[in-house]
């Protein structure tokens, strides 16, 4: 009996002992996860796609958007040509412009940025379109967002061409080949990721796609089918290293795994987001986009992880729209046309306009610096950061879902409330004046009665008269 | 027919007040030593009974009065007022046009710096207790002139002490005021039928006014008037003087339409809507809601008095009864056809009942008195006492904090509304939006945790619903989208609307409703022991 009890307290013991042991490296590994040196703590980035800064922000007040007396010739050789004013797009149908490098090239036109329409007609295009921008109609939730928080209006596509190239730059700081195409053996060892440079580091990571498909990599991107594009948004699955290690691939997860993430307090240091069917490529919906981001947005402002967090949105390219601003050349590559990009954060400048000169190297600079990691490349090591939109001597801003709905002041009607008061204090002033006269008239006519002045002298002599049989003296 | 015969008058008055204080002929003998002495004495009761009234009246109305936040009509009109005041919060929930006159709203915006957005709920609701005495003070004055100061003390006191009064007076409501300025234009009535000066008729006319700046319903009060003047011919008036009368008080109403014409916000747009919603609605309660409500409301003891008063005087009915008896009469017979009902509609009777009460009280101590029963003396001062108790008994149960999981609408506050409103304000985002049962939660919702509300029950057609209320369109679509991100269910909306309470809950289980927050209060069970029941309970859903 005494030895069951011996081994029964020793069994537990031991289980509680291997229970600890089993939890020591996972404790150890997060307590030496090195501290940030801003607030920020949990950066995540999305990435959609295809529209420039103008088409999306090109009316937006303050910022450095579509200017007066444009008008985009339809052939930039012929000075008799006909032009296209930039125009309101609203509910027309849309179509895919060409976005590929040689489009971008003959748009640019040698930094003249005047051939927006000519290009894409030398693609068979009617390329009138490229001028057409949206606004705070179409993008109700950006524009509101914006108004909260970040716009960044000058952020440059990182190259002058299409997905491949700048979904690199987002994540290397280098196009990775010379093609703007995917290398049929991925991509080498010779190309460092900052996910790899995070792992170094001990500091968790993930990339969340939406509609993940695990079989689906460079390897196999013939079979895809319209899943294929999955290992362009996601360039870790073009990289044999991140495949082939089951540690690594582990951390390329499904999109749902953000929302279990943010509800179970797991969200990593940085979480990479790539979308699925609400990427916003042209002719894709513009607000099923919105209401993507703001299912992001709202589901981190609601949980925890949102006082130290960062959420910062950009398009991976221009996707043949116009855009007024000559992009700097800084190499071979880029920069490509500007694009949109907005940083939500408890800690953004509020309503803040930031004009400093970005690519998407610069969120990889802001990484690097942050969790003090080295650059991975000249671009990057170069890049302006992001910290300028961030004000971090303030509070964390509480967070705040903001509306679907953009109401302007002039839809937004303003009563005059001196009216209420004057129209309703008058009314109190007449009726008072008119049952004051009655009283006044009332006290009149009494005065006027012969009877009146007795009545009242009876009152008086029957109050001192009450005071006297209540104990007063008798006269 | 300027000017008139004073002496008629006098002698009208004189013939039906109350010994206690019509007076001896001045001149005709000398005053006796012992008469003057009796009438002094009387005089002190009078002001001891009033005083009574007063501070018993205002101790009802202040007692516990803010430990129950807003009821959903309450929080509506503060927030009108807040609107009013320019409240940066408040007036993004609540237009200040919605449904009816902003006199009181208007008040309360003057007095809304006092308590700011937070304190604003006690600061109206004192306003209104200062309304509901003001009441209680008319209700002497006017039962003073009809039946003279002892009846009227006693109608003070009455109506400082029923529960229906004592109920409404004590929240935000426009039918305290609206029954304010009822009485104020009863005791003008009563003026000019007394005395027949045209001053008192134009007063009375702006008295109209205020009552219908007050609620648009008390304008059912000019058919009493009109009532009233036909059928006691005995008082005469001139055409030019009525029509007078009614011009000061289409004057006194113009700042209604005047505002909501120039103020632009869109509250002309609205009025009309409202105009038309509440012509074209369907019923909202049973046609025996009045029935089975109010006269519980107001003392069937004091009911039956005031009926037997009338009966007692059925051979010699003057111009005082004939007034007093359109002035319930119409409101009843109107509201009780219109399909639109609710409990405190009838309060401006509430004022001539107890005046009637009153004057039966005098009558019948005055027969006992006659009657030279022994001790007979102290059947009027009985009566009236036991009266009293009648309605201070519910008055006290009905003011004690509510353990009830059901609600009446217009009966009191909410239980657990402000507590859940105040957690939504500090522990949800801003810009957070709510889906509830009803419109009633989400007014509360919105006044206190400053968050938007809407109802599931509110119809998309715009013939079933409040033009001032939103429908949800498409719910699933809603949550789905993230554009609803919390689900509010609360006992009081589910026990009126049964089907939208489970369809507000299938929502919530389909959307992986979480319960974040849930407002209990103490009920008691059914063998007597008192357990906490969930009334309001707070959902997270997630698409």
């Amino acid at each position: 009996m005494i030895g069951r009890r011996v081994f029964s307290t020793v069994s537990t013991l031991l289980a509680c002992l291997a229970l600890f042991i089993g939890l020591l490296p996972q404790r150890a590994a997060r307590a030496a996860e090195p501290q940030p040196k801003t607030p920020i703590k949990h950066f995540i980035v999305l990435m959609q796609e295809n529209h420039t800064f103008d088409n999306y922000f090109g009316t937006y007040p303050g910022a450095d958007g579509i200017p007066e007396g444009v008008c985009m010739p339809v052939d930039p050789a012929d000075p008799a040509s006909e032009c296209v004013e930039p125009f309101h797009i609203g509910n027309r149908p849309i179509e895919d412009l060409d976005h590929s490098t040689a489009t971008a090239l003959n748009q640019y036109n040698g930094g003249k940025m005047d051939g927006f329409i000519w290009a894409l007609r030398l693609r068979n295009q009617e390329g009138s379109l490229a001028m057409g921008y949206y606004d705070g109609r179409d993008l109700p939730y950006y524009w509101n967002l914006v108004d909260q928080y970040v716009l960044f209006d000058r952020f440059f596509s990182s190259a002058i061409g299409g997905s491949v190239w700048n979904h690199m730059y987002w994540v290397a700081a280098q196009p990775g080949s010379e093609e703007n195409r995917i290398p049929p053996e991925g991509y080498g060892d010779d190309v460092i990721t900052i996910f790899d440079r995070l792992e170094e580091r001990g500091i968790s990571w993930k990339f969340y796609i939406q509609n993940y498909d695990p079989t689906i990599t460079f390897r196999t991107m013939d079979q895809g089918g319209q899943r294929a594009a999955q290992v362009v948004w996601c360039p870790l699955l073009n990289f044999p290293r991140f495949i082939d290690n089951p540690e690594l691939f582990s951390r390329i997860v499904p999109l749902d795994e953000y929302f279990t993430d943010l509800q179970n307090g797991t969200l990593p240091s940085v979480a990479y987001i790539v979308p699925s069917g609400a990427s916003e490529h042209p002719p894709g919906s513009i607000r099923a986009g919105q209401r993507f981001v703001k299912s992001l947005i709202q589901a981190l402002m609601r949980s925890d992880a949102w006082e130290s967090s960062a959420f910062m949105v950009t398009y991976d390219d221009w996707g043949g729209w116009y855009d007024h601003v000559p992009p700097p050349k800084v190499d071979d590559y880029g920069y490509g046309f500007r694009v949109p990009a907005f940083l939500v954060s408890p800690y953004a400048k509020r309503g803040y306009i930031d004009h400093t000169e970005l690519d998407f190297t610069s969120i990889l600079k802001f990484i690097e610096e942050n969790w003090g990691l080295e650059p991975l490349a000249e671009r990057d090591a170069r890049a302006n950061s992001i910290i300028n939109a961030f004000d971090f001597s303030q509070p964390p801003r509480p967070p705040v879902f903001i509306p679907e709905e953009r109401v302007s002041e002039e839809q937004r009607p303003s009563p005059r409330r001196g009216v209420i008061y004057s129209a309703y204090g008058m009314g109190l002033v007449l009726a008072g004046s008119v049952i004051g006269w009655a009283a006044l008239d009332s006290r009149r006519q009494r005065s006027a009665d012969p009877v009146y002045p007795l009545r009242r002298l009876t009152r008086r002599r029957r109050r001192s008269m009450t005071k006297r049989s209540r104990g007063a003296p008798d006269e | 027919m300027a000017t008139k015969p004073h002496i008629d008058q006098r002698q009208r008055t004189k013939s039906n007040a109350s010994p206690a204080t019509s007076l001896p002929r001045v001149g005709a003998h000398p005053w006796p030593r012992r008469a003057l002495v009796a009438a002094g004495a009387a005089a002190t009761v009078d002001r001891l009974i009033l005083a009574l009234a007063l501070v018993t009246g205002a101790a009802l109305r202040l007692w516990q009065i803010n430990s129950l936040g807003l009821n959903s009509d309450e929080a509506v009109y503060l927030g009108q007022a807040a609107a009013i005041a320019g409240d940066p919060v408040l007036s993004e929930f609540f237009p200040i046009f919605r449904a009816h006159p902003l006199l009181f709203q208007f008040i309360l915006a003057l007095a809304f710096p006092i308590g700011g957005t937070d304190g604003s709920d006690l600061v109206g609701r004192l306003v209104s207790v200062v309304v509901g005495l003001a009441t209680v003070y008319l209700v002497y004055r006017a039962g003073a002139r009809l039946y003279g100061r002892r009846a009227g003390a006693i109608a003070a006191l009455f109506l400082a002490l029923m529960p229906y009064h004592v109920v409404v007076t004590r929240q935000i409501l426009l039918d305290g005021p609206m029954t304010l300025g009822a009485t104020l234009s009863l005791y003008m009535v009563a003026r000019f039928a007394a005395t027949e000066r045209p001053a008192w008729l134009y007063a009375a006319g702006a008295g109209m006014g205020l009552t219908f700046l007050a609620k648009e319903t008390g304008i059912i009060l000019l058919g009493a008037i009109y009532a009233f003047l036909a059928l006691a011919p005995e008082i005469r008036f001139r055409l030019r003087d009525l029509a007078l009368s009614t011009a000061i008080m289409a004057l006194v109403i113009a700042p209604f339409p005047l505002s909501i014409t120039l103020a632009g916000g869109g509250g002309s747009q609205r009025a009309h809507q409202y105009l038309v919603w509440q012509l074209f609605r369907r019923p909202n309660h049973e046609w025996t809601f009045y029935p089975s409500t109010v006269p519980l409301a107001i003392g069937p003891l004091l009911i039956l008095t005031a009926l037997l008063g009338l009966w007692l005087v059925r051979r010699r009915w003057s111009w005082r009864e004939k007034l007093l008896v359109a002035w319930i009469v119409v409101p009843v017979l109107f509201f009780q056809s219109w399909p639109t009902k609710g409990f405190q509609y009838l309060l401006p009777i509430a004022p001539p009942l107890a005046i009637l009460a009153a004057q039966a009280v005098i009558q019948l101590g005055q027969r006992a008195a006659a009657s030279k029963i022994r001790r007979a003396g102290w059947l009027a001062p009985l009566m009236a006492g036991a009266i009293a108790l009648t309605l201070l008994v519910p008055s006290w149960s009905r003011i004690q904090t509510s353990t009830s999981d059901r609600f009446l609408a217009g009966s009191g506050g909410v239980p657990g509304g402000r507590e859940a409103g105040e957690w939504i304000r500090e522990n949800t985002p801003e810009g957070a939006r709510f889906m509830t049962v009803g419109p009633s939660m989400a007014n509360i919702i919105q006044f206190y945790g400053h968050r938007q509300g809407k109802g599931l029950s509110v119809s998309p057609n715009p013939l079933h619903r409040n033009p001032s209320y939103e429908p949800i369109l498409n719910p699933d679509l809603q949550l789905r989208s993230g554009e609803l991100q919390y689900i509010v269910w609360d006992s009081f909306s589910a026990g009126r609307s049964p089907f939208f309470s489970e369809k507000l809950l299938s929502y919530a289980r389909r959307y992986h409703g979480r319960i974040v927050h849930t407002e209990s209060i103490p009920v008691a069970a059914p063998d007597g022991s008192v357990v906490q029941k969930p009334v309001i309970v707070i959902y997270e859903v997630r698409p």
